[in-house]
């Protein structure tokens, strides 16, 4: 923790200011959420891609491969992670892409408003298929 | 104006293609992933179904789709690490061109291999 600055004695019945400290509001942790995302996407995305892509063929990933995947619950846990974090990394790159490049109000709002609307949807749809999935 | 010691300001060079090509990617792969949602989600309404649909990403037009997925997954992977390198050891920004290429050579050789392995079967001509 940060020392508390000034040799003025802190207000009664307030906090002591903290030096250099910029209040965290959303857009830090959502910074940070970048990175760590990414850091445990990179390798969530790439292993998930390697089995699909490279170690199996793509066509025999069919009902069964996933049936059989399914089973174990940690396979599900581990794609339901995927699931989300991509998403959520997703959601809030293109977030920032709008920010960047699309000036009108309305048109930047309404284009969130779609993006959000797409992204819950299919990550509740999403969710809804690695929990309810039953082989057989 | 360029020169040695101006390295930590944007003049479009590799930086800005590292910053345009990672935007490029992400929303690439997002796009995909949306997609890629709802087709394995119809596991859930008919198993047969999914099979059909999921053999045609065995079509060498979807293999060619998914060399291309590899490739922006490992160039958005690669340019992230020398984001977070360079945003948590900002001296690393010295080396910001040659972290680029580094990124460049690694997702150019990971994707060449992998698109070889994802074409294969194209190749020896066991699909079409």
């Amino acid at each position: 923790m940060p020392t508390p600055v000034s040799d003025r004695p802190a207000p009664s019945g307030s906090r002591p200011k903290l030096e250099r400290r910029p209040r965290q509001n959303f857009e830090t942790w959502s910074w940070y959420f970048m990175r760590i995302s990414g850091l445990a996407l990179l390798f969530l995305a790439l292993v998930h891609f390697s089995i699909t892509h490279i170690i199996y063929d793509v066509v025999e990933t069919d009902a069964r491969f996933v049936a059989e995947r399914w089973d174990n619950p940690l396979w599900r846990a581990y794609d339901w992670t995927l699931l989300a974090l991509g998403l959520l990394h997703g959601l809030n790159g293109l977030r920032w892409i709008m920010d960047d490049y699309i000036s009108s109000p309305t048109r930047r709002a309404a284009t969130k408003a779609a993006l959000y609307s797409v992204t819950g949807f299919l990550f509740f749809y999403g969710t809804l298929t690695i929990v309810t999935f039953q082989s057989g | 104006m360029s020169g040695p010691g101006s390295s930590t300001v944007y003049r479009g060079k590799a930086g800005q293609w590292a910053f345009i090509t990672h935007r490029i990617t992400g929303f690439l792969v997002f796009f995909f992933l949306l997609l890629h949602v709802v087709d394995v989600s119809l596991i859930n309404a008919s198993p047969k179904l999914y099979d059909e649909v999921h053999q045609l990403y065995g079509n060498i037009m979807l293999r060619l789709f998914e060399v291309g997925l590899l490739g922006a997954l490992l160039f958005h992977s690669f340019n992230g690490l020398r984001i977070v390198m360079i945003d948590f050891f900002p001296e690393a920004i010295r080396n910001e061109r040659v972290m680029f290429r580094v990124v460049v050579f690694f997702t150019v050789v990971l994707t060449a291999a992998g698109g070889f392995v994802i074409l294969r079967p194209f190749v020896e001509g066991r699909i079409l």
